[in-house]
């Protein structure tokens, strides 16, 4: 199977700076990969590099098999990657259609078809598992589980087949967390989207994780699917394995 | 589950509740009653609401004021402000004076006018947009500038501050008030057969198509995605420097309408035309929920503001037992509450 994404020895520097360094991983469809690391190990400029904002300055990217070079964020939506940040690039005064839509609404002639974004808007959050008994409501009402499925549904509505999901998890609270575990879930159920999950909780890259990444000071520190890797052995590797062992070592000898 | 009855339990008063133009619909009803009451004790309430010649006094001022409203309330929501509206007033005046005076035809005296005005307004949108200075401080010093450059234009070229066109709006053939046919068009006083400035029925006009345009068009859409939040419309692809560009346009745009317009009804443009009207728009547009903060606020709240200021301020010349600085003290505190009640309301829709 052709990967949906493939990185192969991608590296970015900034001046004297080494972002990334020889990274290597692939992505399927149908499938989550998660993408592990601690803050500091060039998750965010790995984002930046797949959703177009930044340019690899060594090797390439491979979208379906084919090389590809974004230029700007627009060609890389356009090419079908889907970028949902943490702060979601949500509206809270607006309603939940009109961030569904926003920048991209359907009209009839010149004015907006609300009967008919309000349908999809509906229908497309129910996929995800999500009723949202009035649309027209201000997302201000919603809970950010809800607001992270709405940024999905619209990533996913607007033709995502590369969905990169920016630390979903990571600021809300134990309830919301699990509500957006599961809308990934049901995301990977379409079977047809390849999502990128980074997160530094190696509890959610085990529930849901099929392949797995882990990224330590710009380095791909180990690559693989499920039975690859040892799954016990995620966490020291998230925060570098041997730093940690080091550490271990400092705090048995007290 | 659990998230959807917490949604479905917002009955109709939560509803009504997340329409920023509540507070001032209070606001207009409570300012309604409260002249209402202390022009019957006055023995004036005849005429003020019955006289047409007092329903004019308020009715074309909330007319006038509440056009800049429209700009300013679209800024606002966008999250920017303009406090040249006023002083592009003077300088729309002065030019479209000037270009009569030196003999060019009303008809194209107008278009000119509006062109230089819209241009204006592009390159006051285009320095905010750029700089990234707020446009507070950069409509501050046009503030200055376009008043300034009106006086020293008509200084330079006929010696005088104020500039009569009188002698040169030729009457039309069939008599009356209005200069020349397209006069009748532009300025159409008397069009309806009721004695209001031509103001007035450019404001309901124009007050329906933004109100329109505001809510059911994607442009609308983008004016309170580029105040909400710029960093995120900009991400889901909404040209948020554009449309700021464009929004200043129009508030220039509509700053020449209302020079154009008063020169017209009045003969002669005054370098003192539109002074402080920028303030009372600003203010009309606070009263009808506009968020300071942008992303927030409705046209026809603004309208309602307008129309609050209007009554107050010339409501008092019908209460002869209060004293007319005082109202200054009055429209003060109407804003600062009104202010707190939108901010209260505001916060309701937030936090659900």
């Amino acid at each position: 199977m052709i990967p949906s994404i493939e990185f192969r020895g991608v590296s970015k520097f900034f001046g004297n700076i080494i972002a990334l360094k020889d990274i290597s991983f692939k992505v399927f469809k149908g499938e989550i990969t998660a993408l592990l690391g601690d803050n500091g190990a060039g998750k965010s400029t790995l984002i930046k590099l797949l959703s177009g904002v930044h340019i690899p300055s060594e090797g390439e990217i491979l979208l379906s098999g084919e090389p590809v070079n974004f230029k700007s964020p627009r060609q890389a939506v356009s090419a079908g990657i889907g970028t949902v940040y943490q702060d979601l690039a949500l509206q809270p005064l607006m309603s939940v259609t009109r961030n569904f839509f926003l920048g991209r609404e359907i009209t009839k002639g010149l004015f907006l078809n609300m009967p008919l974004m309000n349908t999809i808007t509906k229908k497309e959050m129910a996929k995800l598992g999500i009723d949202v008994a009035d649309p027209t409501q201000p997302i201000g009402t919603m809970s950010g589980g809800q607001r992270q499925t709405l940024a999905i549904a619209r990533a996913i509505y607007f033709g995502a087949n590369v969905l990169i999901l920016d630390e979903p998890t990571s600021a809300l609270g134990q309830k919301q967390q699990l509500e957006v575990l599961r809308t990934i879930k049901k995301v990977k159920e379409l079977g047809d989207i390849a999502i990128i999950f980074i997160t530094h909780n190696d509890m959610h890259a085990k529930l849901l994780g099929d392949r797995f990444a882990f990224l330590n000071r710009g380095k791909v520190l180990a690559e693989g699917s499920r039975d690859e890797i040892d799954m016990n052995n995620l966490r020291p590797l998230m925060a570098g394995g041997a730093e940690l062992e080091k550490l271990e070592t400092e705090f048995s000898g007290r | 589950m659990a998230s959807d009855e917490r949604i479905r339990d917002i009955g109709l008063i939560r509803r009504s509740i997340s329409r920023p133009e509540l507070g001032s619909v209070f606001g207009l009803i409570i300012i309604v009653i409260t002249f209402m009451t202390l022009t019957s004790i006055s023995g004036t309430f005849g005429a003020m609401w019955l006289n047409p010649i007092g329903i004019q006094a308020w009715v074309e001022l909330a007319a006038f004021v509440g056009i800049l409203a429209i700009g300013a309330s679209l800024l606002m929501i966008a999250g920017e402000f303009d406090l040249s509206m006023g002083a592009n007033i003077a300088l729309a005046g002065h030019s479209f004076a000037i270009f009569v005076l030196f003999g060019v035809p009303i008809e194209l005296a107008i278009i000119l006018t509006f062109i230089e005005l819209a241009f204006l307004g592009f390159i006051i949108g285009v320095i905010v947009v750029r700089t990234g200075l707020p446009s507070f401080i950069v409509t501050l010093a046009f503030w200055f500038a376009s008043r300034g450059f009106a006086v020293f234009l008509s200084q330079t070229f006929f010696n005088q501050s104020r500039l009569s066109v009188k002698a040169n709006l030729k009457p039309p053939p069939g008599g009356g008030e209005d200069p020349t046919l397209i006069d009748n068009i532009f300025a159409f006083d008397k069009a309806f057969g009721v004695p209001f400035d031509a103001e007035v029925y450019y404001f309901i006009i124009l007050v329906f198509i933004v109100a329109f345009i505001t809510n059911r068009t994607p442009y609308g859409n983008w004016i309170y995605a580029s105040g909400g939040d710029p960093v995120a419309a900009r991400a889901v692809g909404v040209p948020v420097a554009r449309v700021k560009i464009s929004l200043f346009m129009i508030s220039t745009s509509l700053a020449c309408l209302l020079g154009i317009l008063t020169v017209m009804t009045s003969g002669a443009s005054d370098p003192k035309a539109g002074d402080f009207r920028e303030l009372h728009a600003i203010a009309a547009a606070v009263i009808g929920g506009c968020a300071l903060t942008g992303g927030y606020g409705s046209v026809v709240g603004a309208v309602l503001g307008a129309l609050i200021f209007a009554i107050a301020s010339r409501g008092i010349n019908f209460v002869p037992f209060i004293d007319n600085n005082l109202f200054r003290v009055m429209l003060g505190m109407l804003i600062l509450g009104s202010a707190l009640l939108n901010q209260f309301l505001r916060d309701r829709i937030v936090k659900g």
